[in-house]
């Protein structure tokens, strides 16, 4: 989330897309309702059921399932058209006025300039500012900036991958170094040069007509307009004050093109203003209460925490790792940037120090070797890949349902057939940690599983203390309920015995490359029972010598938490498990404990109540929400502003700005980026699928693209190819699109355990069209079932009127939807009661090429009445 | 040998003496099988229907004691009825006979019993009291089974659970009714009709007296038979 | 239950008044629920379990989102969930929070035969004494809105209490507490009239539901549970909501004139056997003087 839960409240619109925030978030979802009782804010639902939320909403739109690019695109155009646009937030704030390279080329063909067909990858160098200065009111030279783009920067310079990861082949040939953003963008503030991103941006969604909008997601074209119009009125006849909120969830991650469907979100929201204000932004509704934390805690393998990108092995050193991945200040030269990120070293090394204490020296490059580095992908679907492929022999599975999660459940319960052993941690018996139990499995087949299972019992969330980080980037404590029953024990105290045990041996037995291990450091009171307060002072970062602040003099000794990460530095004084969260457990104490529920302002910031990164901001970009001179665009929502008597940026929250850079400098507010504007194009290689967000087909899809037929899919996106891994099309009979979802009354897949959500909704289903059932003879409580190319599922009819027949293109599509809940162990399910088939047996394990997040919303199925 | 067989409304009767049977012993058991649960389900009854007459049903254990027992014996009472109905019923057909003695009825309120017209084993007013406990049984019970699963009722057919309280009602008033008078004949009014009903047996007077016909019949019958 | 700390209104099957009536002047309790803003969560659902006590019982998926069909004796809340087609074409899911309404004019305490089974206490909560109940049902025949259930293991009448034993201890009920979206609001029954009235006001003037309005029908003498419709003039639509519900007129003769005239009836039928005995005496045999003989 740019901004946070009870920000909501601020808010005059909401577009509520992807997400299914009354039923998964209905705490959060409070604040929505609350935005609709005092600010009569109107709430826009698009999704492809008529959800809980769209029970709530003031309109709403059924969409197909993964086209949600041409709906955002046709909003963006229709903003355009209308001059529904924040015009100094665009040229001021954005990089809308920045002028790109000749020779980038939009998709028309459904292609950008630098395609490699063979490598299926972009060549990015196309996708780039050009170089120079203000060219406002000058001539622009007569090329249509599309007629230029030529295979010639194909291999001219490496890609940078999303993973940051390189191939040993590539490390070798090394040495071309990256393209980077030219410290001096051309730019033209009239928006008139034909290569500038708002041209750029014109003219790639003016193929997203209403009729297209049509024929693409199937919503009519009366329903788009009232919607595009409802949205966008927030910018009628010039107004800056009014606010729009954009919400969604895993219904925009899920897909294989689900980064670009943010991105587009992103992109609405900076063309109408909407980004680092009160009631604004675009906001990820996190599925778990801790998902933000273990991203923020590097819970992706190719980050650490903090978002520092993991080295490869071309980063021979720390000096080339941090040239690699320590971005230059790359702006107008009139424009000023902060660009955080130049800070980067501090943050690695302050993290180093913290992983290896004393052993992380500078004549070791602060044991930047200890570190391992990526030399390929290594997310999710590629580990059960490499599983099923028997590369991958064991696995810890703590805190998850691997089988369950999916997609294609049936390929990952083969994989771990295959394997030699499997660690589950886990409250209950699962689908994991009994595999072997799915439904059709032979006693034969059973014979020959030699995996084995170790199964231990971990402790539940009420037995745990710990922080959870939540949507709004809050770090909240919570204590110890209850003690762990019988052998159960906390998960730390596992990993912490099983890598002492580790140590151990490395100590006795040395080994290949044993100083990572030996090194590492593990400070804790009781090193078998690692307290999560010694874990959560540790990222929060200390002094390792006396530190003076030179403008303050204000001093922090050794050994005393820092107050922030503006205290790091990267000669090793200091360290920090991670650099956001520096500031949550400083000599103040437990800031991620507090709890006071003033809030001044009345605009739900509750600066007192816990903690949010980064630095206690409670939104994100807050710069942005005053107009260049450092006035609120909306005096009766101020959330920070220029004091021009203090010459510093003061307010209800804290600036997330350089503090003492007056607007006549023209900082940009987006400081994290080195151009220091919201990013409407995103250069280079901030994206593997292109700098715009172009509408693709999901993988499994009944028709065509119609924008570019020859183009359907998302070019770059990449299809595991084992033989479990399999593919339908319409032709074999796969014609219904099918979706999954979670519901309000159960938690993923641990619920079904539980006898009061088992009685709220006791057996799985499949939501799906009156006509479709009618034409298929099925009645709601049928047993029915789903067949994708991969397995299938079997569960009862709920036939309703929530979902309706679509027409796409002249095309009748009918789309289906299904839980995800239900599996092969649970009280349901013990007793026999239900088909024990897993919803995720029929999701394909084709992932997003930024993310790597698989497409489980959208394939192809078939149905039939059992 | 069951009482039923013994029972035959026809050869009722021993004429044979000063004392004459009116009603077998199945008779009597069967009438006091149904006396006793219609005043257990009237006693009952009558505490549910009024907050004045809840006494009634604490003097029977109590308020769910009777609310669980009264349907119960509520059975009982309607089974009885049944029975009674196969041992009576056509003793129990109005004859012309009866319409006679009902135009007359006045002298038999009077007592001026001389004055009346002769009839059968049973005069008009005891069968129109016989349909009377007989219908009303029929409808308490339909109407009972309405109160006793009123939530079987769908919501859709709430008018049937206002119509089961209105008929039990209804019927419960127009049988005590006939109870009432059933009760004060049977004990105060008429002399030794109590009796005939504990006994079995009345005088040959008193048949001579309230049903001459029926007492001329058992003569005929008992003669024949000698 | 019983609340000792709620002085009682009303008292169901008493002879004579109620010990507290006019006693004391309470404030009305009143619970309202806005069904524009329920999100079918069933978190009040789960509070009620929990609260009460009452454990998990076997359910089957039914074609639609809602727990169960009705509330049953050991689940006193239920949203009922309805696909509901707009006259214009437009869908809407309505979700309405099932419970007792707790009427001003309750009409399970009009029917209910036994002393003290059901209660009104001052501050308008309708509560069932299950020490008293007999278990008759007539409850279920009283009520306009289909809430009383039977336990057919302890043969007693059970529903939602309004967490009576939470008010008396001025907590408010379980469901309003764990109502995530502040579509439930508890307080006296002007304020939360007050409430709803401007809720559906803004929902006329800004959100385009012009018969948006207030469910408080008087038909029974207005309810301690109150709703904001989207569409007031159709509550059938969420779920079987009755658009003007009263006692069972059958229920209010039963309990009203038939009582005094079935009383009367019976009392008459005494006293006129009484009297026919003082004025003709009984029947004697010996008396009787027909002249075709006999012995006297």
């Amino acid at each position: 989330m740019t901004n946070g839960w009870a920000d909501i409240k601020n808010t005059d619109m909401m577009l509520i897309m992807g997400g299914n925030p009354a039923e998964n978030h209905p705490c959060g979802f409070k604040w929505a309702i609350e935005a609709k009782r005092n600010r009569n804010a109107k709430m826009i639902v698009v999704d492809p059921r008529f959800t809980r939320t769209a029970a709530t909403a003031d309109l709403f739109a059924q969409i197909r399932v993964g086209s949600d690019i041409a709906f955002l695109g046709g909003v963006i155009r229709y903003a355009i058209e209308n001059n529904r646009i924040a015009h100094d937030y665009l040229v001021n704030y954005t990089n809308a006025a920045f002028i790109i390279k000749d020779g980038f080329k939009l998709p028309e063909d459904g292609l950008y300039s630098g395609f490699d067909s063979e490598k299926k990858t972009y060549d990015k160098s196309t996708w780039n500012y050009e170089e120079g200065g203000d060219l406002t009111g000058k001539p622009v030279a007569p090329t249509p900036p599309n007629q230029n783009a030529q295979p010639q920067y194909a291999g001219q310079q490496r890609e940078a991958k999303g993973y940051q990861g390189a191939s040993s082949a590539e490390a070798k040939a090394g040495a071309v170094p990256a393209p980077s953003l030219p410290p001096n963008i051309a730019y033209d503030l009239s928006l008139q040069h034909p290569r500038c991103v708002f041209q750029l941006l014109k003219r790639q969604y003016s193929r997203y007509t209403p009729e297209m909008v049509e024929r693409i997601t199937g919503i009519p074209k009366d329903q788009f307009l009232k919607a595009a119009d409802l949205f966008t009125s927030i910018r009628k006849d010039g107004d800056t004050k009014k606010v729009a909120t954009i919400l969604y969830a895993v219904g925009w991650t899920q897909h294989s093109y689900g980064t670009q469907m943010i991105r587009t979100a992103a992109m609405l929201q900076l063309l109408l203003g909407n980004v680092g204000r009160a009631g604004g932004g675009v906001n990820a509704l996190r599925g778990h209460a801790n998902i933000q934390g273990a991203t923020d805690m590097g819970g992706i393998f190719d980050i650490w925490p903090g978002y520092l990108k993991v080295p490869n092995p071309n980063d021979v050193d720390l000096k080339t790792y941090l040239e690699r991945v320590t971005p230059k200040a790359s702006k107008p030269s009139p424009w000023d940037s902060f660009n955080y990120w130049s800070n980067t070293p501090k943050f690695a090394v302050s993290y180093l120090k913290a992983m290896f204490g004393d052993a992380a020296t500078k004549e070791n490059d602060w044991a930047f070797h200890y570190a391992p580095k990526i030399d390929r992908n290594y997310s999710w679907t590629q580990i059960w890949d490499n599983m099923y492929r028997g590369t991958v022999k064991g696995m810890f599975a703590f805190g998850m349902n691997g089988v369950a999660i999916g997609p294609n459940s049936q390929k990952n319960i083969e994989a771990l057939k295959k394997a030699d052993w499997l660690v589950v941690g886990e409250i209950y018996p699962d689908e994991t940690s009994e595999f072997w139990r799915a439904p059709g499995t032979t006693a034969e087949e059973m014979k020959a599983i030699n995996t084995t299972v170790y199964r231990l019992p971990c402790a539940g969330f009420a037995e745990k203390d710990g922080s959870m980080t939540n949507s709004a980037r809050w770090l909240q404590w919570k204590n110890i309920a209850l003690p762990t029953p019988g052998d159960a024990r906390l998960d730390q105290d596992i990993v912490a015995q099983i890598f002492l045990k580790v140590r151990e041996l490395y100590q006795k037995e040395g080994g290949a490359f044993p100083d990572p291990i030996l090194k590492l450091t593990w400070p804790y009171t009781e090193p078998k029972h690692p307290a999560l307060s010694e874990l959560a002072k540790e990222f929060n970062g200390k002094a390792l010598a006396d530190l003076i602040d030179p403008k303050t003099q204000q001093v922090i000794k050794r050994g005393q938490q820092l107050p922030g990460f503006a205290w790091l530095k990267d000669d090793g004084t200091t360290s920090c498990g991670n650099w956001i969260y520096s500031g949550c457990w400083t000599e103040a104490g437990p800031q991620l404990m507090r709890r006071g529920t003033e809030d001044p302002s009345g605009m739900g910031v509750y600066q007192n109540w816990a903690w949010a990164w980064p630095a206690n901001r409670r939104v994100l970009y807050n710069r942005a929400s005053c107009d260049p001179s450092g006035k609120p665009w909306d005096a009766d929502r101020r959330q920070v502003w220029w004091n021009e008597a203090t010459q510093t940026w003061v307010g209800n929250d804290v600036p997330d700005f350089k503090p003492d850079s007056a607007p006549k400098d023209h900082m940009g507010p987006f400081i994290m980026n080195p151009d220091g504007v919201g990013r409407i194009f995103a250069p280079l290689a901030a994206f593997a699928d292109g700098p715009f967000p172009e509408h693709y087909e999901p993988t499994e899809s009944p028709v065509v693209n119609a924008l570019h037929p020859n183009q359907s899919n998302s070019p770059v996106v990449k299809r595991l190819t084992s033989t479990a891994d399999k593919y339908g099309t319409v032709s074999e009979g796969f014609n219904i699109i099918c979706t999954t979802y979670r519901l309000t009354e159960h938690y993923h897949y641990w619920t079904k355990n539980n006898p009061v959500n088992v009685q709220l909704i006791p057996e799985p289903f499949v939501e799906m069209p009156v006509e479709l059932a009618q034409e298929l003879g099925i009645k709601g409580g049928d047993t029915v079932k789903v067949t994708s190319a991969r397995s299938f599922y079997v569960a009862k009819a709920f036939v309703t009127k929530r979902i309706r027949p679509m027409n796409i293109d002249g095309k009748k599509v009918y789309q289906i939807g299904l839980p995800i809940h239900q599996g092969y162990r649970g009280i349901q399910e013990d007793a026999d009661r239900n088909a024990r088939t897993l919803a995720n047996r029929l999701s394909p394990a084709v992932t997003d090429p930024n993310a790597y997040t698989p497409e489980f919303k959208g394939f192809l199925v078939k149905l039939e009445k059992v | 040998m069951s009482v039923s067989q013994v029972v035959s409304p026809v050869r009722t009767g021993d004429a044979s003496g000063d004392r004459i049977q009116r009603y077998s012993l199945g008779e009597r058991v069967n009438h006091w099988i149904g006396g006793l649960f219609y005043i257990y389900c009237l006693v009952t009854g009558l505490g549910f229907w009024s907050p004045y007459m809840f006494w009634m049903v604490v003097l029977v254990g109590g308020g769910p004691a009777a609310r669980f027992w009264h349907p119960w014996l509520g059975l009982v009472f309607f089974a009885s009825v049944c029975w009674m109905c196969k041992l009576w019923f056509r003793d129990m057909v109005i004859t012309p006979e009866d319409r006679a003695w009902h135009a007359a009825i006045d002298h038999y309120i009077r007592n001026e019993d001389e004055d009346l017209p002769p009839i059968w084993r049973f005069n008009w007013g005891q069968k129109i009291f016989f349909w009377l406990m007989f219908y009303g049984a029929i409808l308490l019970l339909i109407s009972g089974c309405g109160l006793w699963w009123v939530e079987s009722i769908p919501w859709s057919l709430r008018w049937l659970r206002y119509l089961s309280v209105t008929v039990h009602v209804t019927a419960a008033l127009a049988t005590i009714g006939g109870f009432i008078i059933h009760v004060y004949m049977g004990t105060a009014m008429v002399r030794g009709g109590f009796t005939s009903i504990i006994r079995g047996e009345v005088s040959a007077a008193w048949a001579k007296t309230h049903h001459r016909l029926w007492y001329e019949q058992v003569r005929k019958g008992t003669a024949g038979r000698e | 239950m019983s609340q000792a700390t709620l002085a009682i209104r009303r008292i169901s099957g008493h002879a004579g008044p109620a010990p507290g009536a006019g006693v004391e002047r309470a404030e009305q309790v009143c619970k309202l629920v806005d069904t524009t803003t329920c999100i079918g969560c069933k978190a009040c659902e789960v509070a009620c379990l929990e609260w009460n006590g009452y454990a998990f019982s076997q359910t089957t998926f039914n074609n639609s989102y809602q727990t169960m069909p009705t509330t049953s004796w050991n689940y006193w809340n239920l949203i009922k969930f309805n696909e509901h087609e707009r006259e214009d074409g437009a869908l809407m899911l309505l979700m309405r929070k099932d419970q007792c309404m707790h009427c001003a004019e309750p009409g399970c305490l009009a029917a209910c035969p036994a002393d003290g089974a059901i209660v009104q206490y001052t501050n308008g909560i309708v509560d069932f004494q299950q020490q008293n109940c007999i278990g008759c049902g007539y409850c279920v025949s009283g009520c306009p809105f289909d809430i009383p259930k039977f336990n057919s293991n302890t043969k007693k009448m059970f529903k939602c209490t309004l967490c009576s034993d939470r008010v008396s201890e001025g907590l408010e009920p379980a469901c309003i507490k764990s109502c995530p979206t502040g579509c439930l609001h508890f307080g006296t029954k002007d304020d939360m009239t007050f409430l709803a009235e401007k809720r559906a006001q803004q929902l006329r003037e800004n959100f385009g539901m012009e018969k948006a309005g207030v469910y408080d029908p008087q038909g029974v003498g207005g309810t301690g549970v109150i709703y904001v419709l989207h569409d007031v003039s159709n509550p059938e639509a969420y779920g079987g909501l009755p658009k003007d519900p009263y006692i069972p007129w059958v229920v209010q003769f039963w309990k009203g004139p038939a009582k005094w005239i079935g009383n009367l009836a019976m009392l008459g039928g005494i006293i006129g056997v009484t009297l026919h005995y003082l004025r003709f005496g009984p029947k004697q045999v010996n008396g009787w003087k027909h002249k075709e003989g006999g012995k006297p």
